[in-house]
């Protein structure tokens, strides 16, 4: 019973002194906000450098333009060859027709080249093979393997050459986002880490002649200091709605802005934040609490030894 | 009451504060502690509340052994001490009514209780009227009134009042010396250190006299000797 309304009387004197320095509250919070907010930017950053390249990768494919003359079924079963490797996710062929309407429907302003096209009696194009690896560090097997000398003869070009470069690129882009984000995050942690501690220990300091005072008419060391931890954790679970909601709203405008620059894919900042919100809160939340709470219970320790 | 045995207290590096002091306080007496400033008066203070160790000799008030008080026993010890300073120290963010209440929530006192003895202290000091206001909206006399009510609260065996008028004009000097008065008369040991000569002359109480750290007078109905 003594337990249960000392416990009432902790939670009473943390809410108390939330509201009767509210300012100083105010100003505790948005800090921890703030440092919440600057990790969570790098987290997005890092989420958009990652899908970026991801969408630049998807969008790289290799073309395979058989020669006009090439023979079908060997066509057919040149597609059925590369479809079946693990490391193809998708193969599609065209006919020498389909290729001639996809060409025509991609130069449908050019009038230029849909005249020199009706000059010709015949169609110009062979079948062509679009592949889309699983990554793009298996397309230089693939390549090799169409160098097979039984599909080797009938191919007469392909476009991997003029991607090369642009693929390399890609995989390097994305390998450094990775490691470079990785310690970005960190390093914006342990600064928001060192911000946290020093702003709670001046928002503890400022109160330090209260806590003399406690002391002074027979406040338990406990008694003193539980208030401050719990409204450290009060503060912490507001400054961790407040990010989520930044957060949020942040990553839908970001969202919405970034939508041309990936040639209107999803960005994903919002699905990453939303499929990853548990862990995120459980991670930056707790956290924050226990570094709040433990920088709480030893500022406040500091004041009590009289 | 109180046992003062060979107490000497030397603050790093080497400044004797007190030097073998020896002093007994009955119970029910009323003391002034005078002396010039340096004299020791405020470190006798803070060892009798156990803000401070004594480097040399022993304490006991109440029976009670507080030479080496562990860190965790102190808050009971300051539950039975009773202590009105001249910065009043009081709570700022909390009404009159909470400040005093505190001393008893933090003693894990039942609110029924807490309920019925404020009211009587806060009655008692004559702030009935004024339990909702702040420290800031009381005048120097009715914060050191809140002081003393926030002291009695535990029903203390000793109030020790460390300058309680130094901030105070003569009235309400006049009014908090009253007070102490009146709580002595219960029965309740009453230590004051001052150095305000008017009211130890007035008080034709006992008067133990710190010079340089040591006891250089001790008289039962003495006056303030200090030139």
């Amino acid at each position: 019973m003594k337990a249960i309304s000392q416990s009432r009387r902790i939670f009473r004197t943390a809410f108390q002194n939330i509201f009767r320095n509210v300012w100083l509250c105010i100003a505790t919070v948005m800090v921890l906000s703030l440092a919440l907010a600057s990790v969570n930017l790098l987290v997005g950053l890092n989420v958009l450098m990652r899908n970026a390249a991801k969408t630049v990768e998807d969008k790289v494919d290799v073309t395979v333009f058989f020669k006009k003359d090439a023979n079908s079924a060997l066509v057919t079963q040149a597609k059925f060859f590369i479809e079946g490797l693990p490391q193809v996710k998708q193969a599609d062929l065209l006919s020498s027709d389909e290729a001639l309407k996809v060409f025509r429907a991609r130069h449908a302003n050019d009038p230029g080249i849909l005249a020199a096209l009706d000059e010709l009696d015949d169609n110009p194009l062979g079948a062509t093979l679009r592949i889309k690896a699983r990554k793009t560090a298996d397309y230089p097997f693939i390549m090799e393997t169409l160098k097979n000398p039984q599909f080797a003869d009938s191919i007469e070009s392909k476009t991997y050459d003029d991607h090369a470069d642009t693929i390399a690129n890609v995989q390097r882009v994305a390998s450094n986002t990775q490691n470079f984000g990785s310690i970005l995050i960190a390093v914006f942690a342990l600064i928001g880490i060192l911000i946290v501690y020093n702003t709670v220990r001046v928002a503890i300091y400022t109160q330090r002649e209260e806590i003399g005072i406690m002391r002074l008419v027979g406040a338990s060391s406990f008694f003193v200091r539980a208030p401050f931890v719990i409204q450290g954790v009060l503060l912490a679970i507001i400054s961790l709605l407040i990010t989520g909601v930044m957060v949020w709203y942040g990553a839908k405008w970001a969202d919405q802005s970034l939508l041309n620059l990936y040639n209107g894919a999803d960005p994903g900042l919002r699905s990453f934040f939303s499929s990853n919100a548990a862990l995120l809160i459980l991670i930056e939340g707790g956290s924050l609490a226990l570094l709040v709470g433990a920088t709480s219970w030893l500022a406040a320790g500091k004041y009590l030894k009289k | 009451m109180i046992k003062l045995r060979n107490v000497s207290k030397i603050y790093h590096p080497n400044v004797q504060s007190l030097a073998d002091v020896s002093l007994d306080i009955n119970q029910g007496e009323f003391v002034s502690i005078v002396g010039t400033s340096g004299a020791g008066k405020t470190t006798l203070a803070k060892l009798l509340i156990a803000e401070e160790r004594p480097s040399r000799g022993s304490i006991e008030i109440g029976g009670w052994d507080i030479t080496r008080i562990r860190q965790r026993e102190v808050p009971f010890l300051r539950r039975q001490i009773g202590t009105v300073f001249q910065d009043f120290k009081l709570l700022p963010k909390k009404t009159v009514y909470e400040n005093v209440a505190f001393a008893l929530e933090v003693a894990g006192e039942p609110n029924r209780r807490i309920r019925d003895i404020v009211p009587q202290v806060l009655k008692i000091v004559g702030l009935d009227e004024k339990l909702r206001r702040y420290p800031k909206q009381l005048s120097g006399g009715e914060q050191q009134r809140v002081v003393i009510a926030r002291s009695l609260v535990h029903r203390p065996k000793v109030i020790l009042a460390d300058e309680p008028t130094g901030n105070l004009d003569t009235m309400n000097t006049r009014d908090i010396i009253d007070l102490l008065l009146k709580i002595n008369a219960f029965g309740t040991t009453v230590v004051l250190v001052t150095h305000n000569r008017d009211v130890v002359n007035e008080l034709r109480k006992r008067v133990i006299t710190l010079s340089d750290g040591r006891v250089t007078s001790d008289h039962i109905k003495g006056k303030y000797l200090i030139v």
